[in-house]
């Protein structure tokens, strides 16, 4: 019974500590067919840790849903979406990650990843001061970048701490 | 070594853009395979004339080595004997290798793009001989390429290309030089713009053109051995997921080319299967 107790108290523990991508939705440009949507399809599920991927032809919307304690990296949905010759415009995502830097100067980082997200809100009023250090779940916009490039500025529209 | 390695090149580099496993059956067009992407197309292409028919089946290979450049190669087979005139469009005998170039490539919008191809290849003589005048003639590998532009969307296509083909002389003989043309223009209607799980249909007509030179034999060249022709017709194109089977006809609209030598060639008509084997792989960085 302790035992069980450690475990589910551990697991609790890992919960909430972990940081990764929940939710991707990428607007892709130059898709004019099924099987352009099928190569997409079959790259981002090749990228551990995806769980869904819905591609939508008529807007180019591409959705994709990932598993709790992934390790993928926005670089590698970037690559899915080049590599078969598209491109993206903004990819909004809902992540889990720590508040760093400080308060005139926050990042978003998401651990296990190298990734690292300047802060900017998308509307005034959200002060993110009082959430530095800690582990937050986000909504934001990462706005388009060059081929090959990552957006450096997450454009966040949600931020709270998480539980 | 010195062959093999001739060889492992002209392998490694070129073949043309015409019945791809994307696009139109007959023309020229601009798509590549995807980065990793393995494509695999075999079918029956067929050119009837008063003098006979002939069909040619094969295989070709395409591999994405970037997301805009694909090489490939196609082994042909060919039966029965028309002897008609040149044809690059259409597939002969010969093996032939090459790589495409996608170097245009503006995606603007949602389900659009407009973008260019260029495409260069090596030809060499298979192990089947051609019937009629190209039939006489000692054989040698040539060189070809082309340029295709265009554009892809939802509901419409249109590309426009076009190629030439040079070849070298053996024994003072020497295939005609080819220079060919495309338009062609697809649409698919609204109500099949459905979804990824759903086939993807698209229809197109096809406009070529093809003008060959005079056939050398003997360090001669043949009187009247030249031809020029113009030919339209409709082709369907079906994709599901990873599986394409695309087929249409073609008749002459214009026919410039020797009876004797070459009899008068009636109608064209090709039927194309392709495999898309799409890559998985994402680094992780």
């Amino acid at each position: 019974m302790k035992k069980i107790f450690a475990i589910a108290i551990l697991a609790l523990f890992s919960l909430a500590a972990q940081a990764e991508y929940e939710q991707i939705n990428l607007t892709v440009f130059g898709m004019d067919c099924a099987p352009c949507a099928h190569a997409i399809h079959v790259s981002m599920k090749g990228i551990q840790g995806v769980n869904t991927v819905d591609v939508d032809l008529n807007t180019g919307l591409v959705a994709v849903k990932l598993n709790p304690g992934n390790s993928a990296t926005m670089h590698q949905f970037n690559q899915a979406v080049e590599k078969n010759g598209f491109t993206h415009k903004d990819a909004v995502i809902v992540a889990r990650g720590k508040v760093t830097g400080t308060a005139s100067a926050p990042f978003f980082e998401v651990a296990g990843t190298q990734d690292r997200f300047a802060l900017v809100p998308a509307k005034a009023g959200v002060d993110v001061a009082a959430l530095l250090g800690k582990t937050v779940t986000i909504q934001g916009v990462l706005p388009q970048a060059g081929k090959g490039k990552m957006s450096a500025t997450l454009r966040y529209s949600s931020i709270t701490e998480a539980p | 070594m010195k062959s093999f390695l001739i060889l492992a090149c002209a392998l490694a580099l070129p073949a043309v853009a015409v019945a791809s496993d994307h696009g139109p059956v007959f023309s020229y067009a601009t798509p590549v395979n995807s980065q990793g992407e393995f494509s695999f197309d075999t079918g029956l292409f067929g050119r009837n004339g008063s003098q006979g028919t002939q069909l040619s089946t094969g295989s070709g290979f395409g591999y994405g080595v970037t997301p805009q450049i694909t090489v490939n190669f196609f082994v042909p087979a060919t039966f029965g004997s028309g002897s008609l005139p040149e044809s690059r469009i259409f597939p002969g005998g010969e093996w032939s290798a090459g790589a495409s170039w996608r170097f245009l490539h503006s995606v603007k919008s949602v389900g659009q793009r407009i973008e260019s191809t260029a495409s260069l290849g090596v030809v060499v003589p298979g192990p089947q001989e051609d019937s009629g005048i190209l039939g006489s003639l000692h054989r040698a590998p040539g060189v070809t390429g082309s340029l295709a532009s265009g554009l892809a969307s939802r509901s419409q296509y249109a590309w426009v290309g076009a190629g030439y083909s040079h070849f070298a002389e053996a024994s003072h003989d020497r295939r005609p030089d080819t220079f060919s043309w495309s338009a062609v223009y697809g649409y698919r209607p609204a109500r099949l713009r459905r979804g990824v799980d759903k086939w993807d249909y698209r229809g197109f007509a096809e406009l070529t053109g093809e003008h060959t030179g005079k056939v050398r034999s003997g360090g001669v060249d043949v009187p009247g051995s030249s031809s020029t022709s113009l030919w339209l017709g409709p082709s369907v194109l079906a994709i599901f997921k990873d599986v394409a089977i695309a087929g249409g006809v073609q008749g002459p609209l214009f026919r410039d080319a020797s009876d004797s030598i070459y009899g008068r060639e009636r109608i064209r008509f090709a039927i194309n299967f392709s495999y898309l084997k799409y890559s998985a792989h994402a680094s992780s960085h």
